[in-house]
């Protein structure tokens, strides 16, 4: 009797073969397993190959191959699988139990959630809620409210008139040296530039993105998307499966990649984490070409169509040049809920509270590589480096700042681009090419060794290897055709 | 895989364990919140929970390890998060294994209970969702459930925090005769 065994006698009975052989093999287990031996016979039964080897180890060859003898004798009286047999006779007996318990009204409910809930997964209309889920929730909220309003509020009111002026003053005023005065207030300063973008941009766009996620995902939302897009995915090797780690991948890429686990098959996993890699942009970069874009309607547009564009054309051949087959579809459909207005807040702020735990650190210490290599020559180099490849992409010299940045994280590249926005240095051609190939650059250092946990350090290499050429090479080519086809924006 | 932790390391254990299993999306993760005071995100979502969740509890006088284990439908495996499930139910030898299932949808979460008592587990079954489930004028007998399978059975609506507090004496309860359960098997 192992350690935690309680009785079996109400658990699920089998047909005669089946138990017949749970007797003899439990008479050959002698180990001593966690779980009950009837359970440890069944799931041998399963073919289960977890428990085959460990069995295999514990009992020895000998033995294991008198339980397979038993096993094969079972399988004998049945056409399919025993798996099958044993998950059948399971599932009979617990309806069986259900349907004693359970008292079913006579009516099937069909209240208002429920035909909503069904709108969302009927393509006709469908789409037309996505578009519009879209455009309230995305670009209006986030964009023009969260990336317009609010970050002018903070970073030119607050930070701009107030804050950053006063911090200044005082930097001046206690520390006469150049270099000290750079680190804190130059202009990749630890305030001006490393709080300056963590609070006053990051925070109101990542607030409102992550607010609007959480009522979109309390209601029941996301799954019903993922019925809606299941036949769509089928064609890149995906199944509707993958829309989960897909959503989440808008606000975190990192979290997302963690999550393709749900996904059945290797296959899929790597192209789910590629494509995260790749075309999925995170609620940080999301934010902040949003609010980027929000003035040049037509730019935001072309954006969205090239990086769906990207993700289906990328899809489609990664799962032409992966072999596999694709996996099949099941997902449970949670009833629609109204969101509660505590828990949405409550997740909002867990959200907020780790996203900012995560990237404050890392802003600041961007602001000291920086300081740093501007002190040693370091950073002028590398946007001399920069530079022609900037070029290549139609941009100004300045734009070779954001890219550096770009490496580092996404999003500081992106609020590196919000500056030069504002300050009138790119045109909205500019700024088009500038957000698309930032938004396929991998989006930050963590998501690189996520990628590394999850897939292996050479499949993240490889899949770095092809994103930052192929990036480059999109952002030339559009620049091209758009300067060919003479576009203004 | 560990299959039996050292029994070094299962007399050294002195927290009790408890895990929270079943099917994704029926309130684990808000079991796991109501029980250690911890946040994991919640959702209405399937999935996504993947990583194991820990924290303590302190249960009727007793501090235990929760243990918030990703979705799974059944004990064989097929994805890989089912596997960290599975693999973390052969691993903990928990004391008290909760089986959290939506009300609504009784008829598809029992095989897992079955295979939870197949497996010799101390199984707790939580009947969560029951305001949705009674919304829809679904009348759930859970004593008669409770005896067909020998096992606690709990109304509850987790959002709300109803059922926590019965959950909690029948844990402690659980908890109390660990003891006396466990000398038998000491060599």
């Amino acid at each position: 009797m192992s350690v935690n065994t309680f009785p079996v006698d109400k658990a699920a009975t089998y047909p005669p073969p089946i138990e017949e052989a749970v007797d003899a093999i439990e008479a050959l287990l002698s180990g001593e397993y966690t779980l009950s031996r009837r359970a440890v016979a069944l799931l041998l039964l399963q073919h289960d190959e977890e428990i085959e080897g460990i069995v295999r180890r514990r009992e020895g060859e000998e033995r294991f191959a008198a339980i397979a003898e038993h096993i094969r004798k079972a399988q004998a009286h049945y056409r399919e699988p025993l798996s099958m047999v044993i998950l059948a006779h399971r599932q009979k007996q617990a309806q069986a139990i259900a349907q004693q318990v359970v008292h079913y009204p006579l009516k099937t409910g069909s209240g208002l959630a429920e035909w909503i809930g069904r709108v969302c997964m009927q393509p006709l209309t469908g789409i037309p809620i996505l578009l519009l889920v879209l455009y309230y929730g995305l670009y209006q909220f986030v964009g023009v409210f969260g990336g317009g309003t609010l970050v002018d509020l903070l970073e030119n009111r607050l930070f701009g008139e107030v804050i950053n002026p006063f911090i200044t003053h005082w930097v001046k005023a206690l520390l006469p040296f150049a270099p000290a005065q750079q680190l804190l207030i130059g202009e990749y300063g630890i305030f001006t530039l490393g709080v300056t973008y963590a609070v006053a941009l990051i925070l109101p766009i990542v607030g409102t993105f992550f607010l609007m996620f959480s009522i979109l995902e309390d209601s029941g939302y996301f799954p019903r998307l993922a019925m809606l897009i299941d036949r769509l995915f089928k064609k890149i090797g995906l199944n509707g499966r993958a829309v989960i780690p897909m959503v989440l991948g808008f606000g975190c890429d990192t979290m997302a990649t963690m999550v393709t686990r749900i996904l059945e098959t290797p296959r899929e996993r790597l192209i789910a984490t590629f494509l995260l890699a790749l075309a999925i942009p995170c609620s940080a970069q999301l934010g902040v070409i949003m609010a980027l874009l929000a003035s040049h309607p037509g730019a935001l547009l072309i954006w969205a169509t090239t990086l769906v564009g990207v993700f289906l054309l990328i899809g489609w051949l990664t799962a032409k040049v992966l072999p596999g087959t694709p996996a099949t579809f099941h997902i449970e459909i949670p009833p629609m809920r109204m969101p509660i207005l505590s828990n949405v807040l409550t997740k909002t702020y867990a959200r907020m509270h780790w996203y900012f735990r995560e990237v404050f650190p890392l802003f600041i210490l961007a602001s000291v590589l920086i300081w740093f290599g501007q002190m040693t020559g370091l950073f002028d180099l590398a946007l001399r480096a920069l530079t022609p490849v900037v070029h290549l992409m139609g941009l100004p010299d300045e734009a070779a700042s954001a890219f550096l940045f770009g490496f580092f994280r996404r999003d500081y590249g992106a609020a590196g681009l919000y500056r030069l926005q504002e300050h009138g240095v790119l045109d909205g051609r500019q700024l088009l090419v500038t957000a698309v190939t930032l938004t396929l650059f991998l989006p930050c250092i963590a998501q690189f060794l996520m990628m590394k946990k999850e897939r292996g350090l050479k499949t993240a290499l490889a899949i770095s290897a092809i994103i930052f050429p192929f990036a480059i090479t999109v952002g030339a080519v559009m620049s091209l055709i758009l300067r060919l086809l003479g576009v203004q924006l | 895989m560990s299959h039996t932790p050292s029994k070094d390391a299962r007399t050294q254990a002195a927290h009790a364990r408890v895990v929270l299993v079943g099917n994704p999306n029926v309130g684990k993760s808000v079991l796991f919140n109501r029980l250690t005071g911890r946040y994991v995100v919640v959702s209405n979502y399937p999935g996504t929970t993947v990583e194991v969740a820990r924290g303590q509890a302190r249960i009727g006088g007793t501090t235990c390890e929760v243990i918030d284990t990703p979705g799974m439908y059944s004990l064989s495996p097929i994805t890989e998060e089912e596997r960290v499930a599975r693999a973390l139910l052969l691993q903990e030898q928990p004391d008290v294994v909760i089986h959290v299932v939506d009300a609504k949808n009784l008829d598809r979460m029992l095989s897992l209970t079955l295979q939870l008592l197949e497996a010799g587990l101390p199984v707790i079954l939580l009947l969560n969702m029951m305001d949705e489930a009674e919304r829809l004028h679904l009348h759930i007998d859970h004593h008669a459930l409770a005896k067909h399978l020998g096992i606690p059975v709990i109304p509850a609506s987790l959002i709300s925090g109803r059922g926590v507090e019965e959950l909690k004496n029948i844990v402690s309860e659980y908890l109390s005769g660990r003891q006396s359960r466990n000398l038998p098997s000491a060599d």
